[in-house]
């Protein structure tokens, strides 16, 4: 479904150049978990990133059913981004004034129609899939850090995309919150979506279908 | 929720900041509809000021002028056809015109000859009532008649005939007096007499005849030559001229009070629209994690850029209503402490509010183009990836 091929990237900044990807390949099933872990600076934030389109890259090929994205057009990337793709940060990025369900909802927002009932109820079934169904109403700042997460990730949920990508999503949380957050996107694959996270937590990598590990820019194992 | 949620809560969020931004581009706002107003009338009070320095176009009869002369000896013009004009009748078509509203006065003449014991004058009949309005530079010695048989002489005339304002005077049989005596003005009133218009008629024996009419326009709004246009098709076979240097001279005292409001208005709404574009850039910067995000999710630059237009629309949707609610109180008082607010009561008209509305959207808009735009080119790899 997903694959990237031969993919590089450097950074090029004041102190000189930086590659951060060397000829990187990776494959991605539909309802498979697969789990990214490497050090620090071993290049698997970047991937992902490259892999959501978030970031293009300097060389090779990310085909996504067959078509090389990569030379998808702005307006193309913005489609694959709302239908087929979506994205939990490490941080939760979820907008102060709006209430948990208004975040879940953001996706659907489309010039000035408004919202049908019918996204309203995947919205509050999504907050209700990842246990805040009785928090829709509340502001994020009301929220627990874990709680807040749980919303980025209901978000993601709520765009029915066929790949959930999570850049270290238990990394802002406790154990026991990011055990709970692991719990429910180790239990997303059922439903075929694919999921492809970054981690540097080996105990939760550990619950992915594959693992996939990453050293100095390139896939180790 | 739909799109307008987003701008509608950020701006709720940021209440002190939005309602700020709003109150300065509101208070510009009043003061240029406050100066729109205000100067609108002073406009025209100016204007109607300025008609009592003489009227701006002459009607005169349409005769043909044949120039007389031979064998180098000139014997003068010589008008063939009409040379006069029916009072009345050219009065009320000049009053029945389409811009009518924009006469201001009509002040008919009749030009005689008279001899004031024995001694050849011109006698000038007018209406005192409109003459006084056109002639507000006349400085008289005396009183301007109030009985049939008075007379206002020139300087020149007076001191060639020994007048003197009580002085008795025969003109063609009649008896006059002389009421006042102008200072010499420089023109040709200084040689004439004048008289009430019935007491000149009678004496020249053509009731209800005058020899030219003269007329005060405000053109302030209007172009003269569309006065003239309309009064040549009400007056056919007259001669009608428009006094090009005295309405231009006229319409400059009136402009220039335009101009200078234009100008005052252009910089204030300068200053608001940099007020509204520096806000909005710094929301910008401020909310670049927000706008990756937004990218992220799928946004096109389109919808991005929109968030922002929208935010700006708000803000000069309020500034523009509630802006103009208080320019237009403000320029009531403003008359009011001027001591102008009796004669040219100010009237409300929703269709100028509208119009200033979308003025000002519009400009609130087309100031926030280029942070929204810088707002549509953000990345979202460069607003989150740096994680």
């Amino acid at each position: 479904m997903l694959e990237a091929r031969n993919i590089r990237k450097t950074f090029h900044s004041e102190g000189g150049e930086t590659p951060a990807l060397r000829d990187v390949g990776l494959t991605v099933r539909p309802g498979e978990f697969v789990a990214i872990v490497g050090r620090s600076g071993s290049g698997k934030t970047t991937l992902l990133n490259v892999l959501s389109t978030l970031l293009a890259p300097d060389a090779g090929e990310l085909l996504y059913h067959g078509e090389d994205v990569t030379a998808f057009s702005p307006a193309r990337l913005n489609s694959l981004r709302r239908k087929d793709f979506s994205v939990v940060f490490q941080f939760h990025y979820l907008l102060p004034y709006l209430s948990a369900r208004e975040n879940v909802l953001l996706p659907y927002l489309r010039g000035l129609g408004r919202v049908t009932p019918a996204v309203r109820e995947r919205a509050d079934a999504c907050l209700a899939r990842v246990g805040l169904a009785d928090k829709g109403n509340m502001l994020p700042g009301h929220l627990s850090g874990g709680e807040q997460q749980r919303v980025a990730i209901a978000r993601a949920l709520a765009k029915e995309t066929a790949v959930l990508f999570a850049d270290e999503p238990t990394g802002n949380l406790d154990r026991a919150t990011g055990e709970s957050v692991m719990e429910l996107l180790s239990g997303l694959g059922g439903d075929g979506l694919a999921v492809v996270m970054v981690t540097h937590d080996d105990g939760f990598a550990a619950r992915a279908d594959r693992v996939v590990r990453m050293a100095d820019g390139a896939v180790v194992g | 929720m739909n799109l307008l949620t987003i701008p509608l809560r950020n701006l709720r969020r940021k209440w002190l900041k939005s309602a700020l931004l709003a109150l300065v581009f509101g208070l510009g706002v009043t003061s240029i509809v406050a100066l729109d107003y205000v100067s609108t009338v002073v406009g025209h009070s100016l204007e109607k000021k300025l008609t009592a320095f003489g009227a701006n176009i002459l009607v005169m009869p349409g005769a043909e002028k044949l120039h007389l002369g031979y064998g180098g000896f000139s014997l003068g013009e010589m008008s063939l056809g009409e040379t006069s004009l029916p009072e009345a009748a050219t009065e009320a078509r000049v009053r029945s015109i389409g811009l009518s509203e924009r006469i201001s006065v009509v002040a008919p003449k009749l030009v005689a000859v008279a001899h004031a014991d024995g001694a050849p004058v011109g006698l000038v009949g007018v209406r005192w009532d409109r003459e006084k309005v056109l002639k507000g530079y006349w400085a008289l010695n005396g009183a301007f008649p109030d009985t049939e048989n008075g007379l206002v002489a020139g300087a020149a005339a007076a001191a060639r005939l020994g007048l003197s304002p009580g002085s008795k005077v025969t003109l063609d049989g009649r008896e006059a007096v002389v009421t006042g005596v102008l200072a010499p003005t420089g023109g040709d009133d200084d040689a004439v007499l004048f008289s009430g218009m019935a007491f000149c008629q009678a004496l020249a024996g053509t009731p209800d005849r005058v020899s030219f009419v003269e007329v005060a326009a405000l053109c302030a709004g209007c172009p003269i030559e569309e006065i003239v246009g309309q009064l040549r098709s009400a007056l056919p076979g007259t001669e009608v001229k428009a006094l090009q240097s005295v309405v231009k001279q006229r319409m400059l005292s009136v402009d220039f009070v335009r101009r200078l409001v234009l100008t005052v208005s252009l910089v204030i709404l300068f200053i608001a629209c940099c007020m509204v574009g520096v806000t909005m850039l710094s929301s910008v910067n401020e909310r670049i994690r927000e706008i990756g995000l937004l990218r992220s999710l799928g946004f096109s630059r389109a919808g991005i850029f929109s968030i922002f237009c929208y935010e700006a629309l708000l803000i000069g949707l309020f500034a523009g209503v509630a802006g103009y609610g208080a320019g237009f109180l403000l320029s009531g008082r403003i008359l009011g402490v001027l001591d102008m607010a009796k004669g040219a009561a100010i009237t409300f008209d929703p269709a100028h509010m509208a119009m200033t509305c979308l003025l000002i959207l519009a400009v609130s808009v087309l100031s926030a183009f280029f942070p929204a735009w810088k707002a549509s080119a953000v990345e979202p790899s460069r607003a989150l990836v740096s994680l």
